[in-house]
Order: structure tokens, then sequence, then C-alpha cells
């Protein structure tokens, strides 16, 4: 599933990563920089926080503990934010509960993923999200428009609206939604959907996805249940 | 033994106070019967004293010292409480005593008795002759042969008169006596003042005489001759001149004697040979003494002192006998317990000599009930009882109660021990008694001390793997994004092979430490999970037709009753127990195998049970295969299998109010896992 990210070499990006385990670090920057980006580093908070001061990275991947702040990143991402609303942010930890991944997001992290994911899969979800970034910068491009009655995905700008209203969804939820609702009435199990997301996940955090999906279309729409437990099998959608 | 027949044993032992008491009572009674044998004797002495003193009014004779001896003709003379009537019967005498046999030489019996009352002088006589000899008209006192009794008279003044009794006909008759006819030969001549009865019967006649007392003095001869000459009986004053002494009672002594005495004792004075001068006082039976003896008897039996060792004693009418009176007789006072010959009572019996001018002339003999002594011992005896029976029963009830007491709380103790951990692991923290201040409650402080220390090591325990997972996480991350850069890299064939395995090492480490994680990821969950209504046989019949096309290399059966089966419950968190018992039974199940899904109702539950072929559960694995963490059997890929599975199939039963059993199938074939779901 691993797509090979044909990229723009003369826009290179620059990603920073914050990360404090200096191993990891260099592995992580090693490996995008093979992708052609340009990886800057930090092992801290802040020093992060100066150099993002000065200049801003087209998209950060931070850690959540950072040396002696065992929230570091968290802090990080809101003082990031700050800066810029619009800035990419992934946070990747060793961490995997979902109070850590709900309180990332809602403090605007573009997704969620932990130590598990493999660096190809790690590079997938980078270009993913530039993919994103670029096409809502493109305007009136139509292409890969996918409807389901009062669904609306764009697949190329990764933008959901339910009645004509944004649903605000992270990559993985994204690539969830978009799973089911491209094939109607087929059941997806979590396999499938890990599949579709690109992340390893367990049963439990597809489960906890799942529901927060709901909860996502359900804020705009109390009535929504387009997505149906099949049970031991996994998910559908239903017009 | 349990603490409480302990303690009753013990308690029990409270019973050495009655039989201390008995001992007691018995030395009381020791005691209290010395006292009185010495009080008695006193009252004998200071008795045998006062009648010393004078006398002149104990014996009628002072100066007779003559001794009894019936083989000579000597007579006792009892006295009679009324004056009999003379009809040849001694029933209307009220003398106890058998008249005393006449000496004899030949085999010619009789026997006489002599009475008193009224200035008269009774005789009674029977002698064993059954045929009558008439006496003649007319008689001939000398030469006549007839049926006769003679009779010697000797009064006061030393005159002696003969009398014969004769008849031809038995009846009311008088004596005769002999007088010198004018013809030169004697002829009978009746007295009409000597009054007799003449009685005949088949075994001998009986004669009763009433003799004026005035005409008797000291001494009287009896002879009874049979008229065919078989023999006499009896003596008369020309053989036997020292012969036919009367005893008699010394008049007025019996009122002299009852000044003295008190009630409940008897004094008897008597002469040198033993023979009744003088009685007054009764025992006092039928004194309040004796109420108390039937209620108090047990008690005497219980302890009885041996009262079989006493001589016997009687008290003829006439003459007294036993150790007693021959002491006294001898000249010493003493004193003697005995048992009454007939009502077997115990009586107590002292003698003091009745010394005058040195000389020791008969004795005065008292004699007291021992029933009084041995009322008052029981009635000590029997308070002694009753106290310390209650103060038995008393312990008893307080040790048992506190024995009790003391084996409930121990109980409670051992009971909140044996469930301090339960089934699932948790450890209740709280132990019963914990705040007593005795070393029961030391011993509950104890227990909540290790439960304590217990419960931290089981928490961290518990904890560890999800620490391990998260600590191991990031070298792991490192060991694999390295082998990802490295993949990059040009590497030759040998090369990639050693990266290929370094990466298989590498996710099976990370399956580990997820699975080490897991736990912790599913109590998150099942904190989060929401119960809806949720049909059972719906999510069964789903699920299992999920597995068939997910498991296609065993077969699936599913039997479920035919209504719905509404449950409230968390839909994920039952799909993920069914999936952990399922993908358990299918690395179990041989190929080819069946599994079977089964569900029903019963007794207010839903029994979810899944059954699969394949060897039977170990002994050894059961009751453990719900741990967290628990290796677990070797399956057919031969994988280490950590038992997360069922410990999250616990968790969800649990958090439902169910429960999770593993058992084998009765035919051996296969196990067999059951969860319990209330049904509300």
């Amino acid at each position: 599933m691993i797509a090979v990210i044909g990229y723009d070499s003369a826009m290179k990006k620059h990603i920073a990563i914050v990360e404090d385990e200096p191993a990891l670090r260099e592995n992580y920057a090693a490996a995008l920089g093979r992708y052609g980006y340009s990886v800057k580093t930090y092992g801290n908070r802040k020093n992060a926080m100066q150099a993002f001061q000065s200049r801003l990275p087209d998209l950060a991947i931070i850690d959540i503990s950072l040396e002696d702040e065992a929230e570091g990143g968290f802090d990080l991402c809101r003082d990031l934010r700050a800066l810029s609303a619009e800035l990419p942010i992934i946070f990747l930890t060793a961490r995997d509960s979902e109070l850590d991944a709900v309180s990332g997001l809602r403090l605007g992290a573009d997704d969620f993923l932990t130590k598990d994911v493999s660096l190809p899969h790690l590079a997938a979800r980078v270009a993913a999200l530039f993919r994103r970034i670029d096409a809502l910068r493109r305007p009136g491009d139509a292409a890969e428009i996918v409807r389901r009655g009062a669904l609306s995905i764009d697949g190329e700008k990764m933008q959901t609206t339910w009645n004509g209203s944004p649903v605000a969804l992270s990559l993985t939820e994204f690539w969830i939604v978009h799973a089911l609702a491209r094939n109607p009435g087929h059941v997806k199990n979590r396999q499938q959907l890990m599949d579709a997301a690109n992340v390893v996940l367990d049963d439990n955090t597809i489960t906890s996805h799942i529901k927060r999906v709901r909860r996502k279309f359900q804020q705009s729409d109390p009535a929504f249940d387009a997505i149906q437990t099949v049970y031991g099998m996994g998910y559908r959608w239903v017009e | 033994m349990s603490i409480r027949l302990q303690l009753l044993m013990v308690a029990l032992t409270t019973l050495v106070l009655p039989w201390a008491g008995c001992q007691y009572a018995r030395e009381l009674e020791t005691a209290l019967r010395d006292s009185q044998e010495k009080s008695l004797l006193a009252s004998a002495g200071t008795i045998a004293n006062a009648l010393s003193a004078q006398p002149q009014r104990v014996f009628r004779d002072p100066d007779e010292k003559a001794s009894f001896d019936p083989s000579r003709g000597d007579l006792y003379v009892h006295p009679l409480r009324g004056a009999p009537l003379l009809d040849g019967y001694r029933d209307d005498w009220g003398v106890a005593a058998d008249p005393t046999p006449l000496p004899t030489a030949t085999a010619y019996g009789a026997r006489v008795q002599a009475g008193s009352a009224d200035r008269y002088l009774y005789l009674y006589i029977e002698v064993d002759d059954p045929h009558f000899d008439a006496e003649p008209s007319d008689v001939h006192p000398e030469r006549d042969r007839f049926d006769r009794i003679d009779l010697d008279l000797e009064r006061s003044d030393g005159t002696r008169e003969y009398y014969f009794f004769g008849t031809s006909a038995p009846g009311l008759i008088a004596a005769q006596s002999i007088v010198n006819g004018g013809d030169g030969r004697d002829h009978a001549a009746p007295e009409p003042r000597i009054q007799a009865f003449w009685l005949q019967s088949a075994a001998g006649y009986h004669v009763e005489v009433r003799i004026p007392a005035s005409f008797v003095g000291s001494r009287l001869w009896i002879e009874a001759s049979d008229g065919h000459g078989s023999g006499t009986a009896g003596v008369n004053a020309v053989h036997d001149p020292q012969g036919g002494h009367l005893f008699s009672r010394t008049a007025g002594l019996d009122d002299l004697l009852s000044t003295f005495i008190r009630d409940g004792i008897r004094a008897t004075v008597i002469d040198g040979n033993a023979l009744k001068l003088g009685v007054a006082g009764n025992l006092g039976e039928g004194t309040p003494g004796d109420t108390d003896a039937a209620p108090g008897s047990w008690y005497r039996r219980l302890m009885a002192v041996d009262a079989s060792s006493f001589p016997l004693f009687s008290s003829p009418p006439d003459r007294l006998g036993g150790n007693s009176v021959a002491a006294a007789l001898g000249g010493q006072s003493h004193a003697e317990w005995v048992r009454n010959a007939g009502s077997e009572e115990l009586l107590l019996t002292a003698a003091a000599p009745l010394v005058i001018d040195g000389q020791t002339r008969g004795a005065v003999f008292l004699e007291q009930a021992g029933d009084q002594l041995l009322s008052l011992r029981d009635r000590a005896v029997s308070r002694l009882f009753e106290f310390t029976l209650l103060a038995t029963a008393a312990a008893v009830i307080v040790m048992f109660g506190l024995a009790t007491w003391i084996s409930l709380r121990i109980a409670r103790l051992r009971d909140a021990a044996e469930t301090a951990v339960s089934s699932n692991g948790e450890i209740r923290l709280e132990m019963p008694e914990s705040t007593s201040a005795d070393e029961i409650g030391a011993l509950a402080r104890g227990f909540e001390r290790l439960l304590v220390r217990l419960n931290e090591h089981t928490q961290y325990l518990r904890t560890l793997g999800g620490k391990l997972s998260h600590e191991l996480r990031t070298p792991l991350t490192i060991v694999r994004s390295s082998l990802d850069n490295l993949e990059a890299e040009a590497l030759s064939e040998g090369q990639r092979r050693y990266v290929n395995r370094a990466r298989d090492g590498t996710s099976r480490l990370q399956s580990i430490l997820s699975a080490l994680g897991a736990a912790a990821r599913v109590e998150e969950s099942i904190r989060q999970a929401e119960f809806v209504n949720v049909d059972l046989r719906e999510l069964l019949a789903s699920a299992v037709a999920a597995y068939r096309d997910g498991f296609k290399e065993v077969r699936f059966a599913l039997e479920t009753p035919a209504d719905p089966c509404f449950l409230r419950g968390a839909p994920d968190l039952l799909v993920q127990l069914l999936d952990k018992l399922v993908e358990n039974a299918v690395d179990f199940c041989p190929l080819g195998g069946t599994i079977t899904v089964l569900l029903e109702r019963r007794a207010g539950t839903y029994v979810l049970q899944v059954q699969n072929d394949g060897p039977p559960i170990p002994p050894a694995l059961h009751g453990r295969l719900f741990e967290s963490l628990f290796e677990q059997r070797q399956d057919r890929d031969d994988k280490p299998h950590f038992g997360l599975g069922l410990y999250i199939v616990r968790l969800i039963a649990e958090f439902h109010g169910g429960t999770a059993v593993a058992a084998n199938r009765a035919d051996g074939g296969g196990a067999v896992f059951t969860i319990t779901l209330p049904l509300i």
C-alpha cells in the first residue's frame, strides 16, 4: 500500500522533528531526508520553539514527552498552533492510550501515530498531509469527490462535509470514512480499515476511531447513523 | 477440639467445687457426730451422777444385788399400760417380748411372762400340753394327777404361800390353796382373790393369772406339771430356794428420768443385769427433721457415710444389750452409733455407769435419733450443692458463651481471610475485628497489613506488563526504524537476509509488547463502555457467520433459543469476548473439527458456551486459564501464547456481572468455555 510519493523537489518541504531520543530522531530524519524532505531535529521544546519563532517548518512531528517534560509535546503543539493555524502537526509517541490521542487531536494535531508505525508508513502519512494542504491551496479542482447522500468526500483536499457543513476528521478518520463510503453496504473489517488508513492499530483503536467519527458527524447532525456495526465482521456505510 | 469444647472442659472442672463441698460436709458430719457423741455422753454422765445420789429412787431395794438368771425361774415384770382383760390371751398386754421358757429337765415345754398394772401382778403361762387332764372333783392335791400349775409366793415379810391351778373345765378359775381338812387329809380351798383364766387349745393351754400385788414380795416360783406324768417345767421353792426372783421397774423412776431429758432423747436406767428400771422420753419420730430427708436423700446416697458397719441395735422391753451397755456396766462411759434393727435408722447411744458407794450398780443409757444430724448435714450440703452447682452452671454458661463469641470472631476472621483474595484477584483490604483491642484484633490487623502488602505487590505485578511494554517500546522503535533505514541502503543479498531476520524478531517482540500493554487498554475501554439493549441471539448469528468466513479450517455449529434474547450490555465488548473465545477454540480445534457456540436461558441467566473438539485442558491449568498473561497451552502453530484473550473474556464477563468457567467436555474430546450472564 505504500505509494511512492512523487514530489516537486524544487519546493523542498521543510519538516521539524521534536524528539528527545537522539537515535530515533536521527533515524526519522534520515528516512524523511531520503524521501526528499529537508529535516531539522530538536531535542527539547525550548530549542524547537526558538527555531520555530524565527522560521516555521512546513510540517512538525512532535513526541509528547520531551526530556523532563512529560507532556511537553502538548505544550509545544499549543504554542505552535498559536504561531500558525494551518501548520500540519503529527504526534508521534510511544504512548498509545486513547486519552493521549484525543488530547493531542483536540489541541489541533492533524494526526496521531504511535511509534510502532514503520518509516515507510510515516513517510506516507507525511505525504498525505502535504497532499491535503496542497489540494486546499488549489481551489476548483473537483476531482475525486465522493458523494453519498448528505456525505461529500473530497479525496484530493481530504475534506469531508455532511449536509454541506465540514466535518473535521483526522487523517486516520478520513481514510476510514473514505473506505466505508466508497462502497456503501459492503462490510469492511478492521484489517481493511487499518489498511485503508495506512496505520497499524489494534482492534480497540479502530473501535474508538469509529466512535469518534460517529460523534463528529453527530455534532452537525444528531440523527446521523450511517455507520453500522456488523458484529464479528466490521462496519458498513448505509444510506 | 474446638475452642468451645476446650473451654467447656475447663468449665467442667468447676464441678470439683461440689465434690469439695461433699468432702467438707463429710468432715462437718464427722465433727458434728463427734460433738453429739460427747454431748450425749455428758448428758448420760450427768443423769447417772444425779441418780446415784438418790439410790432409793432408782432401786426398789438398794441392797438387793441378786443377779438375773432365767434358768432359776427369775422373771422380769413388764410394766403394762393398763389392766388387761383376764381371758387367757396376752394380746392386750402390749409387751413386745415373747414369754420366757421355764427351765425344764424334760421335754415338757412351758413359757411364762409377768407384768404389773394397777396394783396387780399378772402372769401369763403357756404350756405345750395338748392333752387336757381335768381336775377331779374334791381333789386330793397330793395324790390326784391332773394338769396343774403350782405357784409359790413369797410375801414382802418373807412368809410363803402355796397355791395351785387346775380345773375340771377350762374357763375362769381361782387359785386353790391346800388346807388341812378335819378328816386327816388335805383338801383344796379356792382363793378367790387370785383369779385366772384357763384356755385350752390344740397346742396346749394358756393360763392368765391375776394376783394382788400385796400377795407378792420379790420372789415367786412357777411349776407346770402334766396329769399324765410326761414331765414338769419350772421351779419350786423347795428345790430352788435361791430362784424365782422378780425384777421389776422402780415406781416413780420414769417420772424422775423425764425431768432430766429433752425431746428426741430416750433415757433408760438399767440395773446391773441390764434390766430396765425406768424409761423416759421418745426418739421423736416424725419430728421436722424428717421432712427434709426426702429431698436430701439423693445427697445422702451420693455421699452416704457407710452405716452398714454400725452394729444393729434393738431395745427389747425388758433388757438392753450392746457395747455401750456392756461398757457402762463394766464401769466405763461409752457412746456408739448403731442401726436400729428393723427401721435401719441411725441411732446414737451413750451409756454411763451408775456408781453407788463405789460399785457399779447399773447404767444410764441414752438414745438419740441420728436423723437430726443427717437432716442438719443434708440442709448444709444441699445448700452447698445448690450454690456450687449454680456457680458451675454460671461458669459453664459464661465460658461457653465466651468460647462461642471467640470462635465466632475467629470464624469471621477465617472467612474473611479465605475470601480476601477474590477469584478475579481483587484483594479486599478490610478485615473484620480489626478494631478490637485483643489478640484477635491484633491478628486481624496483622492480616490487614499482610493484605496491604500483598495488594501493593499485586498492583505492581499488574502494572508491570504495561510499564514494561511502554519502556521497551522506544528502544524497539529505534531498532525498527534503524532497520527501515538500513533497507533503504544498497544491501547485498546476504545482508538483506540478516536484516529480514532482524525484522522478524522485532515484529515478534512488538506483538509480545502490545499484548503486554493490551490489558490496560481493554480495562480502559471497559470503563468507557455504555450499556444498551442487545439481542444476544442476533449478535451470535452475525458473529458466527463472520467466523465461518474467517476460519475456513474448522466448522461452526450454532444453537440458540427460538426467540430473541435481550440483555443489557456493551455489544462491542460482547463481540470481543466471543472473538477471544472463538480464537482460542480455533487454536486448539483440529483441522475439520467442529466449534459449537451455544446459547440458552437457565435460571435467570444466559449461558453462553463455546465448545471445541481437541485436546482436553490439562488439570494443572484449571482455574488459572483466566489469569492475566498466563501462558497457555501449546497450540498448533507452536507460537508462544500470552493468555490475554481469556483474561479479557473474564474482564468482560465480570463487567456484565457474569462469570467465566473453563472445563473439559464430558467425553474428554475437547474443552468447554462457559460464560454466564445475568438477564438484567
